[in-house]
């Protein structure tokens, strides 16, 4: 996947198969950093993202098996390449730009399906991976690609697809994307949500691959 | 840019705790020869823990140990087994002026000494002590040159100083061009060899010397050196060393 990863961010050392052979949980978050998000939405969010990485951490086992890649839109941006918890370093996000939603979910999807052949490729079980997107806005940009990849691989059970609105965000696209009803944040409790997000991380990776899981109820940060 | 070289010493958590400095050495450098082809020069020192002054010991035997080689190349004289161990002898004889103007006894300056001069197409290596230099045999897998010389506990090795007759110096020169080298102290033997096999544990470098073939310029190799610092000091490697560590990692073009 070297061919959306800037020198900065290629593997250097941390890519750590060889010495952790526990069965991995992907998460790929899809963030939205346009200009909208300027302000103390932007804090909020980076705030949530240290937190999420806390709670994991207070899980060693989820630390060796939850891991985290962040995409960012405004524009489409590979922040942060699959990293378990331990060794994932949450970057300061700036918000700026466009809200190219089709572009960041098409990206995303791609590199879950890459992750998923490298783990088959070093032998390393897998959990089903989990997509999540954030968004304050509507698409900037095509995204009937994006609805297809999503519709798709939610059948055939590739990857489980979550979209998550902040106030202003656009819920009858949310809906066309999503299979899942989009849940809506309440106000900016990103602090709220990651705690679910790990949460709810932590116990599905403490289960089997494959096993069935029942999710967290999300209280304290959604509106339903 | 031929060689691309990267390196770093990190102090350990051990010293840290007791307050000791960093007690690694480790330093390169590219020396151009007059047909404009690039040789090599990588020293790694580790200073005893016993010793008093093993930082100062490991400073100076690589910095002999380059000026030697620099030395040697710059006067055009022949990369020889009679040369690496002249070079032994030069830094022996180092260490003992340091020793004296410590006014010290001599095992207080009592370091490890590795390394190697690459020339294009010979290599020339040496080392006493543990730490060990692992080369890439052409095939993408890396080979130690030579076991490290542990005593018998894990926690014993022969230093520069102990011998002035240099009884316990490794060298050798090898007629083949090595492309990529990595030397390192004993730091981090437990995580780059595989002690049951005696052969370099592949994963190690296969993570490592990708990212350094790709860089192009030299800002890459300054971002790769403050990524390696962190890998070094990272919790990945800490959890299983609380020594000093030095890495140095070189690839050729």
């Amino acid at each position: 996947m070297d061919e959306y990863i800037s020198f900065e961010q290629l593997p250097f050392g941390s890519d750590d198969f060889a010495d952790n052979p526990e069965s991995r949980c992907p998460c790929m978050l899809l963030l939205d950093t346009s200009g909208s998000m300027d302000g103390e939405a932007i804090r909020q969010l980076n705030e949530g993202i240290a937190t999420f990485k806390t709670e994991v951490e207070r899980d060693p086992l989820a630390t060796k098996r939850v891991e985290v890649a962040v995409v960012t839109f405004g524009p489409v941006s590979f922040e942060s390449d699959f990293q378990t918890v331990d060794n994932f370093f949450p970057k300061h996000l700036n918000a700026s730009g466009d809200t190219p939603i089709g572009a960041a979910i098409t990206l995303g999807i791609d590199l879950v399906n890459k992750r998923k052949q490298l783990y088959k490729q070093k032998g390393i079980g897998y959990y089903k991976p989990w997509i999540i997107l954030i968004t304050d806005g509507a698409p900037t940009d095509a995204f009937a690609q994006a609805i297809k990849l999503i519709h798709d691989g939610e059948r055939e059970s590739r990857f489980a697809f979550f979209a998550i609105g902040v106030e202003g965000a656009n819920f009858d696209v949310l809906r066309q994307l999503s299979v899942r009803e989009p849940l809506k944040l309440r106000g900016l409790a990103f602090r709220e949500f990651f705690l679910w997000l790990s949460g709810s991380l932590k116990m599905v990776s403490s289960k089997n691959p494959g096993e069935h899981n029942k999710l967290l109820p999300p209280t304290g940060w959604a509106d339903l | 840019m031929i060689w691309k070289v990267i390196g770093q010493s990190v102090i350990g958590s051990s010293h840290l705790q007791n307050g000791k400095g960093c007690e690694d050495a480790g330093t390169y450098r590219v020396f151009t020869m007059p047909d404009d082809s690039e040789a090599l020069i990588c020293f790694a020192s580790d200073g005893a823990g016993s010793a008093e002054y093993a930082d100062q010991a490991s400073a100076a035997a690589v910095s002999a140990a380059i000026e030697f080689a620099l030395n040697l190349l710059g006067n055009g004289e022949d990369l020889t087994d009679a040369s690496l161990l002249a070079l032994g002898e030069h830094v022996y004889d180092r260490l003992c002026e340091l020793a004296d103007a410590l006014r010290t006894p001599k095992n207080e300056c009592s370091c490890t000494l590795l390394g190697c001069i690459i020339l294009p197409e010979k290599a020339g290596f040496l080392q006493i002590g543990d730490g060990a230099i692992v080369r890439n045999d052409g095939y993408d897998h890396f080979t130690p040159i030579w076991w490290p010389s542990n005593g018998e506990y894990q926690n014993s090795t022969v230093f520069v100083i102990d011998d002035a007759d240099l009884a316990n110096l490794n060298y050798k020169v090898i007629d083949e061009p090595i492309t990529e080298v990595a030397l390192f102290t004993d730091g981090l033997q437990q995580l780059a060899l595989n002690y049951e096999s005696m052969t370099a544990h592949q994963p190690f470098f296969a993570n490592l010397f990708p990212a350094l073939r790709k860089a192009e310029i030299s800002e890459h190799l300054s971002i790769l050196t403050t990524r390696l610092s962190d890998y070094l000091s990272g919790s990945a490697i800490s959890s299983r060393t609380d020594d000093d560590k030095t890495l140095l990692l070189a690839t050729r073009a």
